[in-house]
């Protein structure tokens, strides 16, 4: 697909619309949602008006309407959401999915759910451990696929969760478990190898392949984990090389809030990524250039593709077009070839209201614009 | 020998308390309903530390946000931050900020402690504070004081610390320092850690202190925390290698951290008191104590549960074989 300059595309997910919870709940709309429902409607039209489903859910029968007819509404939306703001490369804002690491998971056998564990505060993960070997009992985001790549209007790319950001996220048993002796560092890493690789070639590696064969071409794999042990950022790539083998699609890995230096070159070893996609926007400030941390990439003569994090997804200040800008242009001037720019938000966009995130997501849009405009007119 | 045992840090909210706080959060449920859950949840750990006898008991540190949110909320000069993470966790704290120079708030720190609820006397409670050094590092310094004078003053703040609670009754006091392991100190920075230390030595006479360490190799750096005036220093058994630990110059307590909360594999006790017992015949300590690596909150609640038994495990057979074999 032809593509112009500065590119954009989303990273992830998306807030999901209150009518889509409280629907898949089975719980009543209220006025909130109801509005939220129309209003969305009214501007992206992802809904027919006369669809009785939808007129049933609208009225104070809602909870007559199936949660799955909700969620795949919600699927809708995403798509109709990401296209609704002329970005070239789509998905659904991860619509379905419960989160990244849970969604994934649920697929997998050889996995124990073992309780919460605190993030932060009062915000908890549910967490597996690999009590067995890991496998697959489906290839997983199939389902949600098809039925986007039967109705998108733009070119799809997918989010899938990375073999090294399961493994780490997961308490790793049975790998650990064969190794002799007290449990230091060294067996610990070796084991964590395994666990890796596991995940990447037995439930990841499938998936994909299925994902392939169904007409998935390009596919984002997410490493958001990669940074907490940066010495082991060997072991992203060794995942990311395991899952793709072989697989004929353009694979791009999404790596956000580390520090970068601290994990190449080890990375530059995921030999079938084409595309880094980085966060930046969130650490660019007045005293810090955060596209100047291309220059790692020159350094070592790397020359893939960028994914650009021009949006910062933790604040709701929304970034005006001509920051925007600048951003792309201040990366290609690292990078000195503007051709290797995509350009899309720090990471998924869920923690920000989708009000905030339709601006945020228009100023991108606008912004690359600007940054063709400016480049075409330094080049006439 | 004399060999115990005990939780060393925060243990991990019962799924109960996941619900009800998560709860609070979507207005679910109310402040009063919370508080009666972890009224129980506390009660919960407190049972579970006594039957497998370990002492002093601690209640879980349940309410504790992260290991510094009590000094950051409560203390003059501090700021609750932005989320940070934690080491290399998948879990995070909020950043103190330190807008001016730190002082203390007389009762802001009794009140998150295990004795406040009232379920626990004091004297058979231990207060698990933030060491200085630890505090100094991981706070955002906006006060224009520098590292090693900060870390001084902190200790000292502690220390006055120490004296209020050992008023209360408190007479077991921990010091968690992970960054001193994972960024030892050097220069300026580590005699400001050795002033620091003598301040709560002083402070906290006859009461008994530890120093626990985790998520780093203690090895590079055992010579100046076995030199400390506390009774015992812990280090984190998935990341130290007892056998390159230095003999220490003048004899002091030992901890093992050997539960590992980074897995859910039950670790072997006999595996664990070979590796103590071959420790304690070079190094000589002049006592052992057994506690997690690391806090315990890594884990979700029921496999900490299970884990929590490898201590009074492994500590039962040292006793008979006397620590060394």
């Amino acid at each position: 697909m032809t593509q112009p300059l500065f590119p954009s595309q989303e990273i992830g997910s998306l807030a999901r619309p209150r009518w889509q919870l409280l629907g898949q709940r089975g719980a009543p709309l209220d006025a909130r949602a109801h509005t939220e429902l129309t209003q969305w409607n009214e501007r992206l039209h992802f809904l027919p008006a006369e669809d009785p489903s939808l007129k049933l859910f609208l009225s104070d029968r809602s909870t007559e309407v199936p949660p799955a007819t909700v969620r795949e509404w919600g699927s809708l939306f995403g798509l109709r959401y990401l296209e609704g703001l002329g970005l070239d490369r789509v998905y659904d804002g991860e619509a379905r999915r419960v989160e990244m690491y849970e969604a994934a998971v649920r697929h997998m056998t050889g996995f124990t759910f073992e309780g919460h564990v605190r993030s932060f505060d009062q915000k908890y993960y549910l967490k597996a451990a690999a009590t067995g070997a890991v496998g697959l009992t489906a290839p997983y985001h199939l389902e949600e696929f098809r039925y986007l790549k039967g109705l998108a209007k733009r070119e799809l790319k997918l989010p899938v969760t990375g073999p090294y950001t399961i493994a780490d996220w997961s308490f790793n048993e049975h790998y650990l478990e064969r190794r002799p002796g007290w449990k230091h560092r060294a067996a610990r890493r070796e084991a964590q190898r395994e666990f890796v690789e596991a995940v990447a070639r037995n439930a990841l590696r499938p998936t994909l392949q299925a994902l392939v064969a169904a007409g998935c071409r390009v596919v984002q794999i997410d490493e958001p984990a990669a940074g907490t042990h940066p010495d082991e950022a060997e072991l992203v790539a060794a995942g990311f090389n395991a899952a793709t083998e072989g697989l004929d699609a353009e694979f791009s890995m999404h790596i956000c809030f580390s520090d970068y230096r601290s994990l190449f070159p080890a990375l530059l070893e995921a030999k079938r990524c084409s595309q880094w996609a980085l966060e930046f926007a969130n650490r660019d400030t007045a005293d810090h250039d955060a596209y100047a941390e291309l220059e790692l990439l020159n350094e070592y003569g790397d020359r893939r593709g960028v994914g650009l994090g021009v949006l910062d997804v933790h604040r709701d200040v929304v970034e005006t077009p001509e920051v925007v800008r600048d951003r792309i242009l201040r990366a290609a001037k690292v990078l000195g070839d503007p051709g290797r720019i995509w350009v899309n938000p720090d990471c998924g966009l869920r923690t920000r209201s989708l009000e905030v995130a339709w601006k945020k997501l228009t100023s991108l849009v606008e912004g690359a614009r600007l940054a063709r405009k400016e480049l075409a007119g330094s080049a006439s | 020998m004399d060999v115990s045992a005990s939780l060393t840090g925060s243990f991990p909210r019962p799924e109960s308390v996941v619900t009800l706080t998560r709860d609070l959060d979507r207005g679910r449920t109310t402040p009063e309903q919370v508080e009666a859950g972890y009224l129980a949840a506390e009660g919960d750990v407190l049972r579970i530390e006594a039957e497998n006898g370990l002492a002093p008991r601690t209640g879980g540190y349940l309410r504790w946000p992260d290991l510094f949110r009590p000094f950051a909320s409560g203390w003059p000069g501090f700021e609750v931050g932005p989320i940070t993470r934690w080491f290399e966790t998948n879990t995070f704290f909020r950043q103190p900020i330190l807008k001016h120079p730190p002082e203390r708030t007389p009762g802001a720190i009794a009140r998150w402690l295990p004795a406040a609820g009232g379920a626990l006397r004091a004297a058979e409670a231990r207060a698990v504070l933030p060491g200085p050094y630890t505090f100094a590092g991981l706070l955002d310094n906006e006060s224009g004081e520098t590292f090693p004078s900060l870390v001084y003053r902190i200790g000292r703040l502690l220390a006055e610390e120490l004296r209020e609670l050992r008023t209360l009754g408190y007479a077991s006091f921990q010091f968690q320092e992970p960054l001193l392991v994972v960024r030892p100190p050097e220069g300026p920075a580590a005699e400001s850690v050795r002033a620091a230390y003598r301040a709560l030595g002083e402070a906290a006479g006859p009461a008994d202190t530890s120093l626990w360490t985790f998520f780093g190799d203690a090895s590079p750096v055992f010579l100046l925390l076995s030199s400390l005036p506390v009774g015992l220093v812990g280090v984190d058994l998935a990341e130290t290698v007892p056998e390159e630990l230095p003999v220490p110059t003048s004899p002091c307590g030992l901890g093992f951290g050997c539960i590992d909360p980074r897995t859910t594999l039950l670790e072997d006790p006999a595996e664990l008191v070979r590796l103590v017992e071959g420790t304690v015949a070079r190094l000589k300590p002049t006592r052992v104590h057994l506690g997690p690596g690391a806090p315990l909150d890594l884990l979700p609640y029921a496999p900490a549960t299970r884990k929590l038994g490898v201590l009074p495990a492994a500590r039962d057979r040292l006793r008979r074989t006397g620590g060394s074999s």
